[in-house]
């Protein structure tokens, strides 16, 4: 086979590779979550009931903390598609671009859904309006919802993915916030615990939240790689519903 | 000399489709160019990129010594505003008949008799009206008058953007404004319109067809239009109209009110510690920043902010009444939750600005998109729930 057949032949297998790898990452990750969970729940050591409020209430930390991961990544492929639409004008960035919104949407839903459930047990209240990390971690996910929604409620073009690439870009100002607000406005949401001097976890807690991270991340990745798919089939639905309006069929 | 306005190699494209690919124009000054072309063509297109109302892929938008706007984002205004008649009528309809024309004079520093002017249009009767009541076609002229009505009162050459100008007017009207734009063109300013109407087309030095062809032309010779004008200071538009309208107090003093009601009705304010007192006290203002810019809502009629957002900087705003209001406001709370305390009316007042400045930008930045009102910009609102509470903490 020559160069430009082999070309061909990778043309043709990337999206049936890139669809298999995506229903793939998918489902191992969804395994890997299930496991977490199962070990977390089950298998993990309980923490002190000295450190803590509600000790029971600290199992949902497997969730609440590889979701949160989970919607950060989410959060940067955002930006870089957002960026690669904005500046480039990539197809691969919008359709990345709309993939990762929604990613975001459904991890950073999940991070702030448990966080409110294990607020309530350990803080006596779901939220504290004056914590800079609850307060910019929501902001993103409505970010999320609105870049979700509003692409809805418009019909695709260029006016349209401009101003939803512009709120991705400047919206990513909030990740670097978030991950540093515990640092310098520490008010109800502990500092990290992991990967820090000042970390408490055990090692057979660290390894199910380790393990929790990868699923989350798998899972991540093989919904943004699934919603590419998606999103390209809604783009390829759009240029037939146009040829047919120009054919007049 | 060099050309009035100036259109390199421009490409743009609107929703899915290319508009304009690689188009190129030149104004002179004192020449009339008429874009002709069927539906979907890119007529408008070209006008609205001129008001620097449209990013553009490639290319560049360049008066004598101004960028418009060019492909890497550089954007200006001319040094002598536009005239600028888009096909809606871009007016609000709270406006009033002659302040709309002071303010489009005003607009250029300047201050006239538009009452006379009036009067020639025969519209003398309807000065004081709304722009609301008016018919179509008298909305219409309103509309057109704005658009030429610089080329009368600016001392240098200035440019003239009219898309579809006889669009709703009667037959009367068009022979009259093909008379005046032969006149604008004779006192030295550019024209570019779009039309389809065999009168303004015949008033055309030059006519551009989307096809790369352009016909020369030589149509009679006008008389110089001049109004007097003597110069004037910039209106505050926004807050004139909210005064008459009473926007803020609906929008803004109600939901604070609603606020302060509510916490009456669900609470008892002597049991109140320091911070839920502080926190009290703020929270209507901060209902009525969130309730945003009074006047931000009236701009989206008949695609008035596009007309701003072309002509000023700034567009019209009434956040000096949202200032006043929460300051009233946070003033009754006070008196409500505890005590007066002017540093807690100054807070509440400028949190309450500012909130409703931001939530202003946020509404500036979507109005781009075909169905800007179809979004819901509220979803992003509660990112000032968190300055206002930190505000309440180091008050407390």
């Amino acid at each position: 086979m020559g160069d430009s057949g082999r070309q061909i032949g990778i043309v043709l297998l990337l999206p049936r590779f890139m669809r298999d790898l995506g229903t793939l990452l998918l489902m191992s990750g969804f395994a890997g979550a299930g496991l977490t969970l199962w070990l977390g729940l089950v298998w993990a050591p309980s923490v002190s009931i000295d450190a803590f409020e509600a000790p029971i209430a600290q199992k949902i930390f497997y969730w609440h903390v590889p979701s949160a991961w989970a919607a950060m990544i989410a959060f940067t492929l955002l930006f870089v598609g957002s960026l690669a639409w904005f500046v480039k004008r990539k197809e691969w960035g919008w359709n990345l671009h709309v993939a990762s919104a929604e990613a975001s949407l459904a991890f950073g839903l999940m991070a702030v859904w448990s966080g409110c459930i294990w607020g309530a047990a350990e803080w006596g209240v779901p939220w504290d309006w004056t914590d800079v990390r609850l307060n910019t971690f929501a902001l993103l996910t409505l970010l999320a919802i609105f870049l979700v929604l509003g692409r809805r409620s418009q019909p695709d073009g260029i006016e349209t993915r401009d101003t939803f690439a512009t709120f991705g870009i400047y919206g990513f100002i909030l990740v670097p916030t978030t991950y540093l607000a515990t640092r310098f406005w520490q008010i109800r949401h502990p500092g990290p615990v992991v990967a820090t001097s000042e970390g408490s976890l055990n090692s057979d807690m660290g390894m199910v939240l380790t393990l929790g991270a990868i699923s989350f991340t798998l899972l991540v990745i093989g919904h943004t790689i699934c919603g590419i798919r998606l999103t390209k089939m809604e783009s390829r639905l759009i240029e037939i519903q146009d040829i047919i309006d120009k054919e007049g069929i | 000399m060099p050309d009035l306005l100036t259109m390199s190699g421009v490409v743009i494209r609107r929703g899915r489709n290319t508009v304009l690919d690689d188009f190129h124009l030149d104004l002179k000054n004192g020449e009339v160019v008429v874009l002709v072309g069927e539906n979907g063509c890119g007529k408008s297109t070209v006008i609205e990129a001129c008001a620097g109302l449209i990013d553009l892929e490639k290319g560049s938008i360049k008066t004598a010594k101004t960028i418009i706007r060019d492909s890497e984002g550089r954007h200006g205004r001319p040094e002598s505003p536009f005239g600028l008649c888009l096909q809606s009528d871009c007016i609000m309809g709270d406006e009033l008949v002659k302040e709309r024309i002071d303010d489009v004079a005003g607009l250029c520093g300047k201050s006239i008799d538009s009452q006379a002017l009036l009067e020639q249009w025969n519209l003398g009767h309807r000065s004081q009206d709304r722009v609301a009541s008016l018919s179509k076609g008298q909305r219409r002229k309103i509309a057109v008058l704005s658009g030429v009505l610089p080329s009368a009162i600016t001392d240098s050459p200035t440019v003239i953007l009219l898309d579809e100008p006889d669009a709703g007017l009667d037959e009367d009207s068009v022979s009259r404004l093909s008379g005046l734009i032969r006149d604008i063109a004779d006192g030295g300013h550019g024209i570019l319109i779009a039309s389809h109407n065999s009168q303004i087309i015949a008033c055309a030095d030059r006519i551009v067809t989307f096809d790369d062809s352009v016909i020369e032309s030589a149509p009679s010779d006008g008389v110089a239009w001049k109004i007097k004008s003597k110069p004037a200071k910039k209106a505050r538009i926004g807050n004139r109209l909210d005064r008459r309208t009473l926007g803020s107090l609906s929008q803004n003093i109600i939901p604070g009110m609603l606020v302060i009601g509510a916490l009456l009705a669900l609470s008892d304010p002597t049991q109140f510690d320091s911070r839920m007192r502080i926190g009290a006290i703020l929270a209507p203002a901060l209902a009525a920043g969130l309730s945003g810019d009074p006047i931000s809502s009236r701009l989206t009629e008949s695609r008035s902010s596009d007309w701003w957002r072309s002509m000023s900087a700034i567009p019209p705003n009434a956040l000096l009444h949202v200032l006043i209001s929460s300051a009233l406001l946070t003033t009754l709370a006070c008196t409500l939750f505890g005590k007066l305390e002017y540093n807690l009316i100054a807070a509440g007042a400028g949190f309450a600005m500012i909130t409703a400045s931001v939530i202003l930008i946020l509404h500036q930045a979507t109005l781009r998109l075909s169905r800007p009102s179809a979004l819901m910009i509220r979803l992003l609102t509660p990112a000032l729930i968190l300055p206002w509470a930190i505000l309440v903490d180091r008050l407390a």
